[in-house]
């Protein structure tokens, strides 16, 4: 669905992209990790066609993105990460001006109001709404033309938790129904709990990638903690899942009735990202 | 280049609905060029004839028609909301003459409404104050077009915008009333033309002369839109839409 070889971009001395390859297949929620300026919004104007980049090549749908991007964007949905609406207009006011430029009819914007909770605000200004009804508007606002790839950056930024759970659910509902999406975040926990794959970016470089529990498995420790009741309170232990003594002590913990809790020991995204960007800084 | 109706009456409309509720654009369309007029006209008694509605359809075509879409890329570019309308199937074009077209019909409206408040001849002279009027507003749409693609953000406007709004609306008004020097200079600002097409139909002191004997300054103003529509084409392949 989309394809990225060998993309370069630099800004006068300081190189934005170095060579970045990676492929995201049909119905894939594909996750675009980084910190502040590792690369991730230049990758996605330059997938929108907004850039150019000054090597390697890029693919959507089999369109290149930098030739045919005119043509592109009648299957791409892009939700921005600044609220970029007209503030003095009301939400239907300005799905109704990209209804028309896409020729797509009303009903289209009432059907998703409705889907994101948002009819009864048709008539409200812009300026008025929360920042995560903002980001259901651009989210709506993506969405008209039935789009078949959403590229989302920071989508939940600065929002609550229960707004940003709503738009999960939102990208969970249109993934099921065919739409492949490819969103850039620093929220770990979100990347984790959304995406098929994810590819860490950091200064321009993708340092990791594969699938959230493929990447915690390989950068796992391969130990386990177990909480066990000793009668005097409860004592925290971690066993080694090579060892072969770790089964025995394991299983006359649980025959003694002491085991309170069992966890695996491998890292969180948030560990890995911090831990990948630290040895390639 | 196919350019789609439907696409430049979306923009036109939209920004219609922003119209209405933008009261500072409100003000520049139509309270501050009707006040020029009303002032000159009604209680400047001195004021010789057709000089109050001539000052007013000047202030109305130069000012408003490059200041308004000037205001309107430049707020575009700093709410980037510009960047999600190239993302659509609009092209720059499209955005151009659907942003352009509102200024220039409300500065036409606005025209009518000039004429209709002020005393003197200007409803004899309709067909030059509405040819001169046509051409100097697509000129300087033009020209506010190209202010808001060379300014960051709607501040900016002003300290790129303020020197060229001023030479096109000044140099002509004194050059046409001061010494030879700074006439032969006004004659290089298109602004004059339409400015002295006014004098001379609506002033009454060069016998009332027609629209058939200014065809020098139509010619003129029409070349004036055409170097302008290239220095567009320029300016955006240079700066492009977005920041």
């Amino acid at each position: 669905m989309i394809e990225v070889k060998y993309l370069s971009k630099k800004y006068g001395e300081k190189e934005a992209l170095k060579g970045i390859s990676f492929d995201v297949n049909e119905g894939e929620i594909f996750g675009f990790l980084g910190p502040n300026g590792a690369g991730k919004t230049t990758t996605l104007k330059i997938l929108t066609g907004q850039l150019s980049a000054d090597d390697g090549w890029a693919k959507i749908m089999g369109f290149d993105v930098m030739k045919e991007a005119k043509k592109l964007h009648a299957y791409l949905g892009v939700v921005p990460e600044e609220a970029n609406l007209y503030e003095r207009l009301t939400v239907g006011q300005n799905l109704d001006l990209f209804c028309r430029l896409y020729g797509c009819s009303i009903e289209q914007t009432n059907y998703y109001l409705e889907r994101v909770g948002l009819i009864k605000e048709k008539n409200t200004q812009v300026k008025k709404l929360s920042k995560g009804m903002k980001q259901k508007v651009l989210l709506v606002r993506a969405l008209l033309h039935n789009p078949k790839i959403l590229l989302l950056d920071e989508p939940t930024s600065g929002l609550d938790p229960t707004s940003a759970e709503n738009i999960h659910n939102l990208l969970f509902e249109l993934n099921s129904e065919g739409i492949t999406i490819l969103l850039t975040s620093h929220n770990m926990e979100e990347v984790d709990k959304l995406c098929n794959r994810v590819a860490i970016l950091n200064q321009g470089e993708i340092v990791e990638a594969g699938s959230p529990l493929g990447l915690k498995l390989a950068h796992s420790t391969r130990r386990m903690r177990v909480l066990i009741d000793e009668g005097q309170g409860l004592v925290s232990k971690e066993l080694d899942m090579d060892d072969v003594e770790s089964g025995p002590i394991l299983a006359k913990w649980m025959a003694d009735g002491k085991v309170r809790s069992i966890h695996s020991c491998e890292p969180t995204l948030a560990d890995i990202f911090v831990k990948v960007t630290r040895e390639f800084s | 280049m196919i350019l789609s109706l439907k696409r430049i009456a979306a923009i036109a409309i939209k920004e219609l609905h922003d119209f209405k509720t933008n009261i500072n654009i409100l003000i520049m369309y139509y309270i501050i060029p009707i006040m020029i007029a009303y002032i000159y006209d009604k209680l400047i008694p001195s004021m010789p004839e057709g000089f109050a509605l001539m000052f007013g359809l000047l202030f109305l075509v130069v000012l408003v028609g490059m200041y308004v879409p000037s205001m309107m890329i430049a707020e575009e570019k700093e709410k980037k909301t510009l960047g999600v309308l190239l993302l659509s199937p609009a092209t720059p074009v499209e955005i151009f003459i659907g942003k352009g077209l509102l200024t220039f019909v409300s500065i036409l409206a606005s025209m009518i409404l000039l004429i209709l408040i002020s005393s003197g001849n200007g409803f004899a002279h309709w067909d030059v104050i509405f040819v001169g009027g046509v051409l100097t507003t697509i000129f300087c749409i033009l020209i506010g077009i190209i202010v808001g693609l060379l300014s960051k953000n709607q501040m900016a406007t002003g300290v790129v915008g303020t020197p060229i709004y001023m030479a096109l609306l000044l140099i002509p008004m004194l050059g046409s009333m001061g010494s030879s020097t700074l006439n032969k200079i006004a004659k290089a600002f298109p602004t004059y033309y339409y400015n002295d097409m006014l004098y001379l139909a609506l002033s009454g002191y060069e016998g009332d002369k027609t629209l058939l004997d200014m065809m020098s300054h139509v010619g003129i103003l029409f070349g004036s839109i055409i170097v302008a529509l290239g220095l567009l084409v320029f300016v955006y392949k240079k700066k492009g839409l977005e920041q």
